[in-house]
């Protein structure tokens, strides 16, 4: 499967002469010395690629560029330097005529504040993109109603945006995305707006829409419990910069640096860590010969817990199809809880296994 | 500091616009005009009533019944005010300027909310446009565009069009910027985004800067009347020039109605076009809904539609049937010269101006001109005449008060010569001022007046000469401030300085109607610091005679004289407000001939005397059978071509100054007893042209219910029923003498009877009196007299032949007359009235009451059709 989305050292600078800035940056010039002249770095030399069907979230704090970089991938922004790649095709080459194009019929976007028309009832909203790209007025509203009905929303067709609630506006915002049947779906923050109930809602719902649609989604946010909980891979944005990539547990258990592990410092691993992540990939080949619970790579951290409580050797890790892919000792548990996970250190005291207690005191 | 001669560089730009840039001129002048002209024949040219019905059905449409139905009571008010055009006028021009400033405001708005650049720029200019007095691009708009709708619809939208533009900026900048990112994320173009998204959701917004647009349009119609543009400001601006303040209240109240109406439309309207409004709207009617249901009923749009389009073509109808009925009365007149030829008329709102320019008004509308009649300032009103829009004004003070004017258009004008004067100006005090009677008594007296010298407006060339020379030559310079305001300002300050009987000083001229209504002292100028006195011309713009030759000529010669203009002026005042036109054609009625004199028509109906143009001075005393002979001359006169002057006098001055030459004939000469003395006095200065009637008979008359009195002998005796009196009439009549030197000794009446001598006309009123109390009277009385046709009398018989034989009425005319008038004097000489014809034209006078003699005289020219040819026949 060939690359859905690619960024390529995309450099976002305001201000006066971007491309100078552009020059300093790629020679090691920092943020601070650009913002003293006047100009702001937005992005600075963002790389990354993004499979179909991937969920891709941005996460950052504020200011970090994560939104610039959203928006520079549909042209709403045009890249100072660096290119975009979408199915091959580099839009930072294209003509603004083209790229409207391209937004109408494949890339769609959901909004943090929703940005629903307020002139238009629920359905005009949910069929907007679908009436930018000249689709007949039966057939959109058709899809529209079918966009809605898929985000819960039927029966509320004839109502007006102002007349709905925070998590019933963004649903709205989420089926007039997919009303167009883009492939690449932006979200801006799309849930931060809402209630945390109404955002764990919006999440479950997303990600069970995901299952069935498989749509392309680069997803950006603020909060790394979400980014955790949707992404397939995420990318830590810091002051303009991507300063690492890799999937949920990478991030956890391998932080690029002191700014990624001060950042995850307060996510509740246990609810994020899976058994591929901890389990330990050298295996001997019989752990899973006798009759006792075995876990899959995708079995929940607080699961792998309980199992490994109900039994005396580590926990077999199998696959779909049976295979044996890894062990979990109940140390390296403990470990990953502890964020310690190196080997244990031997004890003098023969007894010391047996008693931890005395260990500590000693 | 250097001194920045930005004036003059404006006016150096205004002057080469003004020869270069015509053509573009021109057609903005073709297109707003040609708008305003298609607008307001549609609102004007229906049935007001149906008008009104019309909008308030537009009313029902957008409010709702109760709305709909004050918006037509409002509208029939205005048209029960009898402003209803005046008001369509108005509203053509608010709605033109209202939807070219929107086609520009609108754009504009969204250019500058588009680019933060265009919008920098843009708002300095829109505050200029805003914030600069619009007199001040008024009178540039007047010369480059010339009196009438398009300087004043020019001022109108380039005054509301900020708002406009700022409320359209607004609004698109007050969308959310997300939602336009949300239109773009989806791949809307920015023209789409404009269209689907900015606009609609900035629609309330722009629709209150349309809004606005339309009230600051209303509110500049006054500004606008004064460059002509008509409607209700000229009536208010013409009202508040005269003091007229009852009318421009009315006028007002007009605006206001009009004003409302609009706002409530457009607010309704901005409702109805924006998704977001109709979404208010319709939660605010389920709200409502079961209180005041009828009221807010509002008709759907095809039953609006049906009831719009069913007044309209009745309207359209009925307007069809009236133009038809129009054609027919205008066709087939022989004194239509005009052939519905156009002529402007401009005037300033003084008295004198307004007066003869309605004055011609009337007279070029009868002779078949199509007119335009507007009030201006001077300024614009100079400029559109050297520009030619208007074709003359009647009212210019030449050569001091519009110097300044003359001097500056003086290339492009032509004069056509003075009709009144000489005028004066002078400093006027109400008379309760006392020890103040001449300019030099004003020194040391500025406390009294408060240091002020209350003028008319700066402009003017008499407020020049007040500071330069009148304050300097009588040493009042640093005593007195000469307030600088308006001509109406200056009266409403004098008015209120009579009421609180407070000393003023004010400029007035004459003539001026002030001097009539309150009791005021001239100021005299032992010096002549003021100059010698103006003439009032009449101005017409260069090439005017060549265009229009016939109404040229006839100004050229017109003329009127103190009598005339004032009482023009007091006829038009005298048919109120707004009614001038009324009041000419009163004032011509009573002025028979006048329209022919004034704008005689050559070839037509009226035939010209050789001697046509020479002036008569007719003197008559006021005797009726004087008064109607008299009568009868000048309308025969006018008639032929003449100019009669006629001049009541008594029978001594009159005789003096025939045989002096000032005067040039008198109808009334009874010879051979009554007028004795003066004819044997100047024997040899006079021209006897012969007796018209005869012969008369005097005799003393008692009404016929006095019993046993029939003749002069039975009066004896009965002095004490008759309370010892005999009426008599002037002592100077020779039948006075008579009665007293030889009829009351022939009856030997003298003990008995005393002669009470008064005038004809009391001797008249007594008779009446006595006549109605049925007391017994004896007065003098002769025949022919119309007191025999109105009372029952009895003239007492004379068996001792005292009063002499008859008498003769002669025609006496001054030494030499014959030569000076001879086919005048051919007519005098041949003139001849039987007694019936005598009587029937006195009964005429005496019906049409005391100052229409002459209106009176013509009434009984016209029942006797060929009386002038053979009273004035000429031949050829």
């Amino acid at each position: 499967m060939s690359t859905r989305l690619e960024a390529e050292h995309l450099y976002k600078v305001f201000g006066r002469r971007p491309d100078e800035a552009v020059e300093r940056l790629r020679h090691g010039a920092d943020r601070e010395e650009l913002r003293a002249d006047g100009t702001t770095a937005a992005v600075i030399d963002a790389s990354f690629t993004v499979e179909p069907g991937q969920i891709f979230v941005v996460m950052g704090l504020s200011g970090s560029g994560k939104s610039t970089l959203l928006r520079m991938l549909n042209g709403l922004l045009e890249p100072t330097a660096g290119h975009v790649r979408f199915d091959g095709q580099d839009l930072t080459a294209l003509g603004d005529r083209e790229l409207r194009e391209v937004r109408a019929q494949k890339i769609s976007m959901v909004f943090q504040h929703f940005a629903l028309f307020p002139h238009r009832s629920v359905l005009e909203n949910a069929a907007y993109g679908l009436g930018v790209q000249g689709v007949p007025r039966a057939e959109r509203e058709k899809r529209a109603a079918e966009a809605l009905e898929l985000c819960g929303l039927a029966g509320w067709e004839k109502s007006w945006p102002d007349e709905l609630s925070g998590g019933m506006q963004q649903r709205v915002g989420l089926a007039r995305a997919l009303a167009t049947d883009a492939d690449l779906l932006l979200m801006d923050e799309s849930f931060s707006a809402l209630d945390p109930l109404i955002r764990r809602d919006m999440q479950d719902q997303l990600l069970q829409l995901q299952q069935t649609l498989k749509k392309t989604i680069v997803f950006i946010t603020h909060d790394l419990n979400e980014a955790m909980r949707l992404g397939d891979r995420i990318a830590v944005m810091r002051d303009g910069r991507i300063v690492q990539t890799g999937s949920a547990e990478d991030i956890l258990i391998r932080p690029a640096n002191d700014y990624v592990a001060s950042f995850i410092q307060d996510v509740d691993r246990s609810r994020v860590l899976t058994a591929a992540a901890v389990m330990d990939e050298d295996v001997r080949g019989d752990e899973a010969g006798c009759g006792c619970e075995t876990a899959t790579p995708d079995t929940p951290f607080t699961e792998l817990c309980a199992i490994s409580a109900r039994l005396t050797h580590p926990v077999a890790v199998l696959d779909t199809k049976g295979k044996l892919v890894g062990r979990i000792p109940r140390q390296r548990l403990v470990g990953f809880l502890g964020d310690q996970q190196g080997e244990p250190e031997p004890c003098d005291n023969p007894r010391g296994t047996r008693d931890g207690m005395v260990i500590a005191n000693a | 500091m250097p001194r920045i001669h930005f004036g003059d560089w404006i006016e150096t730009a205004v002057d080469w616009l003004q020869s270069h840039l015509t053509w573009v001129f021109d057609i903005v002048k073709a297109v707003l005009g040609g708008m305003y002209d298609g607008v307001d024949a549609v609102l004007g040219g229906g049935e007001p009533l149906l008008m009104a019905g019309i909008l308030a059905v537009i009313a029902c449409w957008l409010r709702g019944l109760l709305p709909g139905t004050l918006a037509f009571v409002g509208l029939a008010l205005i048209d029960s005010l009898g402003l209803w055009d005046d008001a369509m006028d108005t509203l053509s021009l608010v709605l033109v300027a209202a939807v070219i400033t929107v086609v520009f405001a609108v754009p504009l708005g969204i250019w500058a909310a588009r680019s933060n650049r265009v919008s920098a720029q843009l708002r300095p200019v829109l505050d200029v446009m805003q914030t600069m007095p619009a007199f001040i691009y008024l009178i540039p708009g007047v010369m480059f565009f010339g009196v009438g709708t398009t300087p004043g619809l020019l001022a109108t939208i380039i005054f509301a069009m900020p708002p406009g533009v700022r409320m359209t900026e607004l609004g698109i900048r007050q969308v959310d910027g997300e939602l336009i990112e949300a239109a773009e994320a989806f791949g809307t173009s920015p023209r789409t985004t404009l269209a689907r998204v900015q606009l609609p959701l900035a629609l309330p917004t722009i629709m209150a800067g349309v809004n606005q647009v339309i009230m600051l349009a209303l509110s500049m119609v006054v500004i606008g009347g004064m460059a002509g543009a008509g409607g209700l400001g000229e009536q208010v601006y013409s009202a508040i020039t005269q003091l007229k303040v009852g009318l421009a209240a009315e006028s007002g109240v007009a605006v206001v109605v009009l004003a409302m109406y609009l706002d409530r439309m457009t607010g309704a309207l901005g409702q109805r076009v924006s998704p977001l409004g109709r979404r208010a709207a319709a939660k605010a009617a389920v709200a409502a809904a079961g209180r005041f249901r009828l009221a807010h009923y509002k008709p759907g749009g095809a039953v609006a539609v049906v009831g719009v389009v069913v007044l309209a073509l009745v309207a359209g109808g009925m307007n069809q049937a009236g133009s038809g009925g129009g054609e027919q009365t205008a066709a087939g007149n022989s004194t239509n010269v005009g052939q519905g030829e156009k002529i402007n008329l401009g005037y300033i709102p003084w008295d004198e101006g307004t007066a003869t320019t309605y004055l011609w008004k009337e007279l070029l509308e009868q002779r078949g001109y199509e007119t335009d009649v507007k009030q201006l300032d001077p300024g614009p009103l100079y400029s559109g005449v050297a520009r030619g829009d208007i074709d003359f004004q009647t009212d210019a003070w030449l050569p001091t008060t519009h110097k300044a004017y003359w001097d500056k258009y003086s290339s492009q004008l032509d004069d056509l010569g003075a009709w009144y004067g000489p005028t004066s100006l002078e400093l006027t005090v109400p008379s309760y001022v006392k020890g103040i009677d001449s300019l030099a008594d004003l020194k040391g007296q500025g406390k009294k007046f408060g240091g002020k010298i209350i003028g008319i407006e700066a402009s003017a060339g008499m407020m020049g000469t007040l500071n330069k020379s009148v304050l300097k030559a009588y040493g009042l310079d640093g005593e007195y401030k000469v307030v600088s305001s308006s001509t109406s300002s200056m009266l409403a300050e004098l008015d209120r300085s009579i009421k609180k009987r407070e000393p003023v000083v004010v400029t007035l001229w004459s003539p001026h109607w002030a001097y009539g209504k309150y009791d005021l002292k001239k100021l005299k100028d032992p010096e002549g610091a003021w100059g010698k006195g103006e003439q009032i011309h009449t101005v017409a713009h260069k090439g005017f005679d060549k265009k229009n030759p016939t109404v040229a000529k006839w100004l050229k010669g017109f003329k009127l004289t103190e009598t005339q203009l004032t009482s023009l002026e007091n006829d038009i005042r005298a048919a109120g407000e707004g009614q001038e036109q009324d009041g000419v054609r009163t004032w011509l009625k009573k002025n028979p001939g006048l329209v022919d004199k004034l704008a005689p028509v050559a070839g037509g109906a009226k035939k010209q005397g050789r001697d046509a143009g020479r002036a008569v001075d007719i003197g008559y005393f006021p005797w009726d059978e004087a008064i109607a002979a008299t009568y009868l001359w000048q309308n025969i006169l006018e008639d032929r071509g003449y100019k009669p002057n006629v001049e009541q006098l008594d029978p001594g001055p009159l005789y003096t100054s025939l045989a002096q030459g000032q005067m040039d004939v008198q109808l009334d000469g009874w010879l051979p007893t009554t007028h004795k003395e003066y004819v044997d006095r100047f024997k040899g200065q006079l021209d006897d042209l012969g007796a018209w009637y005869g012969p008369t008979s005097l005799e003393l008359t008692v009404p016929s219910y006095v019993k046993g009195v029939d003749s002069l002998a039975d009066l004896k005796g009965r002095g004490e029923e008759f309370g010892g009196k005999i009426i008599g009439i002037e002592a100077s009549a020779g039948m006075m003498g008579t009665l007293n030197k030889s009829v009351l000794k022939a009856y030997g009446l003298d003990g008995e009877y005393k002669v009470v001598s008064s005038s004809t006309s009391s001797m008249l009123a007594e008779l009446d009196r006595s006549i109605k109390k049925r007391e017994p009277v004896v007065v003098t009385l002769w025949s022919p007299h119309w007191a025999y046709g109105k009372y029952d009398l009895k003239k007492l018989k004379d068996p001792e032949g005292a009063w002499g034989q008859g008498e003769q009425i002669h025609t006496v005319a001054k030494k030499g007359f014959g030569r000076e008038f001879p086919e005048l004097n051919g007519w005098l000489k041949n003139f001849k009235l039987t007694e019936e014809q005598l009587a029937s034209l006195e009964v005429e006078i005496q019906k049409g009451g005391a100052g229409n003699e002459k209106e009176s005289a013509r009434r009984w020219m016209d029942t006797r059709p060929g009386i002038e040819d053979k009273l004035a026949p000429v031949t050829g």
